[in-house]
């Protein structure tokens, strides 16, 4: 018996190794398909990709990934990259590539479906959509009037083990945000305060189940997980509830997720379908339908009861981030990293 | 000379054999490479500054505490655990026998995850050390158990008629006889810390390995991340070779098959309660907890049978990717280990050794360093499915070695010579004589290694061709996500689709000797 267990197993091993070789062992040229290399919400690119096949009939094939690692990836690949379109979902990955020289300037009737405060200055890349800074506090644990006005506060020592955060996805950019408003030194104290009296998540969604299990009663966040997981458990079962500093303040920073066309890309035409796809108010609607995000084109109505985006936003503007280099070296310098 | 040959080796083998042990010696050079190329970009005074930081002796210390921990504890629990079904009368054995070894179907990061949300206390270094010494018992206990059963009893029946009582006997005449069964299963289990990534990050514990993974989301062309690689090969190279001078000068091979008689049981007598008390909270702990937790994710998310219609595509990946990978790594360490038991020399004892010091590299700089060479010099390799098995290779060729090494040092060198004096050309000598008696070893190799690459993770992501997904890689999307009812039903394909390869390696494990 044990015999045939292990014949199977050979055979299964050689049977697949055929199959891998028979198949594809080195890559084909992608002959009519883009290939986005996607940083976003992976339900959320699915959505707009299903609806985009849809409308066009082109097939697309995702490549799954951290934005960050991805346009590292991007840049080691050069003018040999098999992407055609990057998707992140943070903007400092993109205006490095944007840096580097390897983003394709998109066509005009593009950019101009949307507000220039979410287009880059040079026209290579767009926002597709918005999402806000927030804080996530226990119900249970403090009272909505003791909740901080500001960012700056959540580093005193009476917040003391008292705050969950992770080093992902928008804390480089509120890290900026911080140094943009008031300087450098106040952005390294304010490290210095978070690593000496914060608790630090391996990610914003662990640090909102933190929040949610009582672990600790604050947590520095963006404001679609606490959609999310309300949407997975239902809305009266959470625990938590989102607060907003005061408008103005580095805190109520709003992010965007950008997407952009790589240079190197040999299907310029049908990429800037896609680009134009995602700015289009079905391609809209596919965006916002997953995840609690704003739209970037006006008039249209998220499905998520989100506080309205006039009402919020930090004086920083989300194309004034930049590359957030500058967040990474003071995150060493406080022993973050 | 640096390479000297054993007795009676002569003609083309040797040189046949030298030659396909260059091909993996040549694969797990390029990470180090890889990780020098990038460290000298820092430029010398940069890495003695970066290797000066506090943060940099933070993860030192991490690093150091989690391994040394989980291995000492997965020791005490294996040997134990081990001694009591191979040695008492420990009532429904091989249910028992089942419970210790059935935590390696359960991926690491399922286990961290499920005992992560339940509370604060289980996170940290010590949540961390109880959930991966429970997730690693069964890679000291299947050897110890196989090696007690291959222990002649005669050793033990000599000391007992000599008015040692059983703890006596057990340390100074059993446990010499498993040492090396020990020492080997501890190398993996704390090179695996080195590497360990995805249970970590649930448990909020930071090492050197989650350290790389952080750098690299921030730069690509990270010199701190290469030089962190350089720390933790450094850290697994004097494991790895104090592991190899412990098996130097023990020769078990044995002519004579199988044993005369069984061994002399050991009667528990009061102490079988608490014995059977420790299992059954192993059972819970191990395997009861996590699947729990799967259980109350599927029942209670509102993401339920999202993703379904990748259940099988996911499947397949895994099964084709998976399958490749563990053929391949075990046809590749043949000639390792056989160079190994053969010939001598410092090169050949290098060649040997270097897996294992990548062993406790994590897969992401496994891939980086493939993306980087493939990119430059073989671009038609890049995201291939090719390229995957080749990391897949780099990754998990130790796992194949102490497999079929096991096998391998049972067979007398003398068998073979014996069949090229009556005239067998070297290869036919090696096919008719020696590959037969290597089979055991194979079989417990293409099952581990299968098991291992089915929840690989990151050098899955980073290098197989755009659109490729399997179990592991869906799960983890899904949990990113946090669509946790979603990501149960592949974590439960991948546990059940585990336990194939669990069963094969167990059985395989404990009816050798």
């Amino acid at each position: 018996m044990l015999g045939q267990t292990k014949r199977q197993f050979l055979l299964g091993g050689s049977a697949s190794l055929g199959l891998l070789a028979g198949g594809r062992m080195v890559r084909a040229q992608s002959a009519a398909s883009l290939t986005v290399y996607n940083g976003q919400h992976r339900q959320t690119t699915e959505s707009l990709i299903a609806a985009f096949t849809k409308a066009s009939g082109i097939k697309v094939i995702v490549r799954h990934g951290e934005s960050a690692q991805l346009a590292n990836q991007i840049m080691e690949e050069g003018a040999r990259s098999p992407a055609d379109i990057f998707y992140s979902e943070i903007s400092p990955p993109m205006v490095a590539l944007d840096e580097k020289n390897l983003l394709a300037p998109l066509e005009p009737s593009i950019w101009k479906e949307i507000p220039g405060e979410y287009v880059a200055p040079n026209k290579t890349w767009i926002g597709t959509s918005l999402r806000s800074r927030v804080i996530l506090y226990n119900k249970a644990m403090i009272k909505p009037a003791d909740l901080p006005h500001s960012i700056l506060d959540v580093v005193n020592a009476n917040w003391k083990d008292r705050v969950g955060y992770a080093i992902k996805d928008g804390f480089h950019e509120q890290v900026m945000a911080i140094v943009k408003l008031k300087g450098r030194d106040a952005g390294l104290a304010w490290l210095k305060g978070l690593k000496q009296n914060g608790r630090l998540y391996n990610g914003n969604g662990a640090a909102m189940n933190a929040v949610e299990a009582g672990e600790v009663p604050i947590a520095l966040n963006n404001n679609y997980y606490w959609f999310g997981l309300a949407k997975e458990r239902g809305e009266a079962n959470m625990k938590s509830a989102l607060h907003y500093v005061d408008r103005g303040d580095a805190g109520a920073l709003v992010n965007l997720s950008p997407a952009a066309i790589l240079k190197s890309t040999k299907q310029n035409d049908a990429a800037q379908k896609f680009l134009a796809f995602m700015v289009s108010e079905e391609g809209q609607k596919a965006i916002i339908t997953p995840y609690a995000e704003y739209p970037v084109r006006p008039g249209l109505t998220p499905p998520f009861n989100l506080k309205p985006i006039a009402e919020i936003g930090s004086a920083i503007a989300a194309s004034d981030i930049g590359n957030a280099q500058l967040a990474y070296e003071l995150m060493r310098e406080a022993s973050l990293l | 000379m640096i390479i000297k040959f054993g007795t009676g080796e002569r003609g083309s083998f040797p040189i046949l054999l030298l030659a396909l042990v260059a091909l993996p010696s040549v694969l797990v050079a390029l990470p180090i490479a890889y990780a020098l190329i990038r460290s000298f970009d820092a430029g010398f005074s940069g890495i003695l500054a970066e290797l000066l930081r506090p943060t940099s002796l933070e993860l030192l210390i991490n690093t150091l505490e989690l391994a040394g921990a989980v291995t000492g504890l997965t020791l005490v629990m294996g040997v134990a655990a081990a001694w009591v079904t191979e040695r008492c009368d420990l009532p429904y054995v091989a249910v028992w026998r089942v419970v210790a070894s059935a935590p390696l179907a359960m991926p690491a990061f399922v286990a961290s995850y499920a005992w992560a949300s339940l509370g604060p206390s289980f996170q940290g270094m010590g949540g961390a050390i109880m959930v991966l010494a429970l997730a690693c018992m069964p890679l000291i206990y299947l050897p110890v158990a196989a090696a007690l059963r291959g222990t002649d009893p005669a050793f033990e029946d000599v000391s007992r008629s000599l008015g040692h009582g059983p703890l006596k006997t057990f340390l100074r005449v059993v446990l010499p006889q498993i040492w090396p069964a020990m020492m080997g299963g501890a190398l993996l289990v704390s090179s695996h810390m080195l590497a360990e990534f995805g249970a970590l990050s649930f448990l909020r514990v930071q090492t050197f390995t989650t350290a790389i993974f952080q750098q690299y989301e921030m730069q690509f062309d990270n010199a701190t991340a290469a030089l962190f690689s350089l720390v933790l090969m450094g850290l697994s190279m004097p494991l790895a070779l104090f592991e190899q001078n412990l098996r130097k000068g023990l020769r078990r091979a044995r002519s004579g098959k199988g044993l005369a008689r069984s061994p002399m049981i050991i009667i528990l007598g009061g102490w079988r309660w608490p014995v059977l008390a420790l299992f059954v909270a192993f059972a819970v702990l191990a395997i009861g907890v996590p699947f729990a937790t799967l259980f109350y994710w599927l029942v209670t998310g509102t993401s339920a049978g999202m993703g379904l219609e990748r259940l099988l595509p996911a499947l397949l990946g895994s099964l084709s990717y998976s399958l490749s990978g563990g053929l391949l790594t075990t046809l590749l360490a043949i000639p390792l280990v056989l160079a190994s038991l053969r010939l001598h020399g410092v090169l050949i004892d290098l060649a040997d050794r270097l897996p294992y010091a990548i062993h406790g590299l994590p897969g992401l700089v496994i891939a980086l360093a493939l993306i980087f060479f493939s990119i430059r010099y073989v671009p038609d390799l890049y995201q291939s499915p090719l390229l995957v098995v080749l990391a897949y290779v780099m990754l998990y060729l130790p796992l194949a070695q102490s497999s079929i090494r096991a096998s391998a040092e049972l067979v007398p060198p003398e068998l073979e010579n014996v069949a090229r004096s009556l005239g067998r050309s070297p290869l036919a000598a090696f096919a008719e004589v020696t590959l037969p008696n290597l089979m055991p070893g194979i079989g417990a190799s293409l099952a581990l290694v299968v098991l291992q690459l089915m929840r690989e993770l990151t050098a899955t992501l980073l290098l197989a061709p755009s659109g490729v997904v399997t179990l592991a890689t869906e799960f983890w999307s899904f949990t990113n996500d946090r669509a946790y009812a979603a990501a149960a039903p592949f974590a439960a394909a991948l546990v059940i689709i585990s336990g194939v390869p669990v069963y094969v390696f167990t059985l395989r494990t404990l009816r050798r000797g």
